[in-house]
């Protein structure tokens, strides 16, 4: 299979696009240009070739989220033109217009750092800060809290399950639910923490504190679009200042 | 000054932080399966600052949320709150207000404000008010009942936050006691909670 | 009078968050290219004695030490520990906890070392091949560290930091968590090493293997050095019966012999000896 160009591209790159986002939802007014970009990344993520994932991930994390902002909005926002009323309730145009502004930009800004996050394998990510100047210590701490999470995972459902078997209740009112809790965290942080010492021991039998400037058998190149693209998104996000600041003075 | 900073990060303290880490993010998921009404994700960030001091909790507290933020973007804005919390609960410890049950209890107070204060701005500025979790619903309750925006965030925010913290504080302090000498004695503020006196 | 590499003058110690001393008055030289065994019952101080030609002690335990240790000629209460890594290679009993934690594959564990060292990539390439090969362990090399066995994963931690080419090795009972087959491999790489010229400080409770392969032992009681010496003398030497540690099988098989009155040429520490121990006085007698 061919590798894809945009999956290819440096993960500083990628990022920056991130922030690009950001920038040019921000510096745009309207909701029709943020839910635009919101599209044109549902494209990228098709061009990447991680819809799939980029998708499943902006519906479960994001669209619930968008709803109630949305609800909160149109429901709560002060604002005179009323569009709907029933007993309590009314709905305001203010605040539908408000609505869609916010959500658009959530759903726009969000969805362009869950596209990264999809993009960019974390590994890679980390590397390219260490490039950047993040202290070795740094990228050590962020790669090693991605190895221990799903193993403290796995060792809080072997808790659990040994807590089950011993009568321990996980199910049944809320207090009986929140007393589960505890006996289940406690042991596997203390646990935890009796290992780092030995950890701490085989990072320095590895000399991580060796007074010289480390190597790194994992390397990450530059293509000629690394380079331009940075550039590109700082000049569009100039010409849209300037073309807000003369907007505002003519009007 | 330059020097002390450095010497917070020293090796044993920068291995808290991945555990303080998973125990925010597993202790989040466990309140998910046993579905209780309160978080409980700071429970490691509380428990890297009590015990190793005010940074190395702020980078326990960014790097949760970052982590979080890779399948829930709405989790990036709040890495502000969770670092507050952090620091908040390191200079709390630095001044013993994690020895005893009554100093513990003001420290639940403050670090409830502080996650509040840095929280509902956020609230209200990023998410006009409400991101669907538990005190979204006391929010709009609020706000129906003739609230300002600001002031519902505020009190609603705090009425989750104060129960959640209560229990988080709590889980820490006990955890805090059941630490052994030897462990204590190789972190910042180690020593303030170990069973015998330090021979300097 | 030959190179004396480890060397431990009076050393008294005892970590921070306690009152009794750990070690009492240790005092021994190690030659290079020796391989040394310490032995002694559980508490008696034989992984407080690796800290402390590790460096561990005092840099990273703290603790009052008294005495000097001096490592390569050098004081290593002046040596950073940071610098002593290339120079002593330190594996443990944990083979689970010995990973770095970070990387993905046995080949990039093995290599985190060097990294660390700041060797250039293609040279790391080349050493991590060899050792792979060496340990044989290269059948692994695409597997998650998180993944092995136990005793894979002890010859993982073992070769990483083989890598890096120390010349002196401590090595804290690498075989405790470990079956028969695994126990045999890490034996062999620690014979290799042995062939290359390193010097080895081995803490063991398995006799009949420190017997075949050790020069020399150092027996710790109670935190202090009780007998130092050859294996062969040591373990026949009468008073190394007062510690209470075990013999290899065939020095005591050989031993419960001669109080029943059978004649020994000599005292045999190695299984292939028992014959010869044995025969030499016409065996064939015995009924």
């Amino acid at each position: 299979m061919k590798p894809n160009a945009l999956l290819q591209l440096h993960p500083m790159t990628k990022f920056y696009f991130s922030l690009f986002i950001l920038a040019v939802v921000l510096i745009v007014p309207g909701y029709w240009f943020a839910f635009s970009v919101f599209l044109g990344l549902v494209a990228i993520s098709l061009l990447a070739g991680v819809f799939k994932e980029f998708i499943g991930i902006v519906l479960k994390a994001l669209v619930s989220v968008l709803v109630i902002v949305f609800l909160m909005q149109i429901f709560f926002f002060p604002g005179e033109q009323v569009l709907w009323r029933w007993w309590i309730f009314e709905i305001k145009q203010e605040g539908v217009y408000y609505g869609l502004i916010l959500t658009s930009r959530i759903l726009a800004i969000g969805s362009a750092f869950v596209l990264f996050f999809r993009m960019t394998e974390v590994r890679d990510f980390v590397k390219s800060l260490e490039d950047k100047g993040m202290p070795p210590m740094g990228a050590y701490v962020v790669l090693s809290t991605l190895q221990i999470i799903p193993e403290m995972r796995r060792q809080a459902n072997t808790i659990m399950e040994a807590q089950k078997t011993r009568g321990v209740e996980t199910e049944g009112s809320l207090f009986v639910r929140a007393k589960a809790f505890i006996p289940t965290l406690t042991p596997l942080i203390l646990s935890s923490i009796a290992g780092t010492e030995e950890r701490a021991l085989t990072l320095e039998s590895r000399a991580f504190s060796a007074p010289v400037k480390k190597t790194s058998l994992h390397k990450l190149t530059k293509s000629r679009a690394d380079r331009i693209l940075p550039i590109l998104f700082v000049l569009i996000i100039l010409g849209l200042l300037v073309w807000r600041v003369v907007l505002w003075q003519t009007s | 000054m330059k020097r002390s900073f450095k010497d917070d990060f020293s090796l044993m303290a920068m291995l808290l932080i991945p555990i303080g880490v998973a125990i925010n993010i597993v202790g989040f998921q466990l309140t998910n399966v046993l579905r209780l009404p309160i978080f409980l994700d700071t429970i490691g960030t509380i428990l890297v600052g009590v015990i190793a001091g005010p940074w190395v909790a702020l980078l326990a507290g960014l790097i949760t949320n970052l982590i979080n933020a890779i399948f829930n973007p709405v989790y990036l804005p709040y890495a502000l709150t969770s670092m507050a919390i952090g620091v908040g609960a390191g200079l709390l410890s630095k001044f013993g207000f994690f020895k005893n049950v009554p100093k513990t209890i003001i420290s639940v107070i403050v670090i409830t404000l502080i996650a509040v204060v840095v929280s509902a701005p956020i609230t209200v500025l990023v998410f006009g008010g409400a991101t669907g979790n538990t005190s979204s619903l006391i929010t709009a309750t609020f706000l129906a009942s003739g609230q300002q925006l600001w002031t519902a965030v505020f009190s609603s925010s705090f009425i989750v936050e104060i129960a959640d913290k209560v229990v988080s504080v709590l889980i820490v302090f006990f955890i805090v006691k059941g630490m052994s000498d030897r462990y204590l004695s190789k972190l910042k503020y180690g020593h303030l909670y170990m069973k015998r006196r330090n021979r300097s | 009078m030959a190179d004396i590499v480890i060397e431990l003058q009076n050393v008294s110690y005892r970590y921070p968050v306690s009152d009794d001393y750990v070690l009492k008055d240790v005092s021994f030289t190690i030659e290079k290219g020796k391989f040394t065994a310490i032995i002694g019952n559980n508490a008696s101080g034989k992984t407080t004695l690796c800290n402390a030609i590790r460096g561990f002690i005092p840099h990273f335990y703290k603790g009052d030490l008294e005495g000097i240790v001096r490592v390569g000629g050098k004081d290593t209460q002046e040596t950073q520990l940071g610098q002593m890594a290339e120079q002593v290679g330190y594996v443990f009993q944990n083979p689970f906890i010995q990973v770095s934690g970070v990387k993905d594959n046995v080949f990039e564990e093995v290599a985190y070392g060097l990294e660390n060292l700041g060797v250039p990539v293609d040279e790391i390439r080349l050493r991590v091949e060899e050792i792979l090969k060496l340990v044989n362990i290269g059948h692994l090399r695409d597997k998650n560290p998180f993944e092995l066995s136990g005793g894979q994963r002890q010859r993982v931690a073992l070769a990483s930091i083989i890598v890096m080419d120390p010349d002196i090795l401590v090595i804290d009972e690498p075989t405790s968590q470990l079956d028969p087959v695994g126990t045999e491999q890490i034996f062999d790489i620690i014979r290799l090493m042995k062939e290359r010229g390193k010097t080895i400080v081995l803490v063991e409770h398995k006799m009949d293997l420190i017997a075949e392969y050790a020069d020399n032992l150092l027996v710790m009681s109670e935190g202090k050095l009780v007998m130092q010496g050859p294996v062969r003398e040591v373990f026949g030497n009468p008073e190394y019966e007062r510690y209470n540690i075990q013999y290899p099988h065939v020095t005591e098989v050989a031993l419960q012999l001669q109080k029943s009155g059978m004649p020994l040429a000599f005292l045999p520490v190695k299984d292939s000896e028992l014959a010869e121990a044995l025969n030499l006085k016409g065996v064939v007698a015995c009924d």
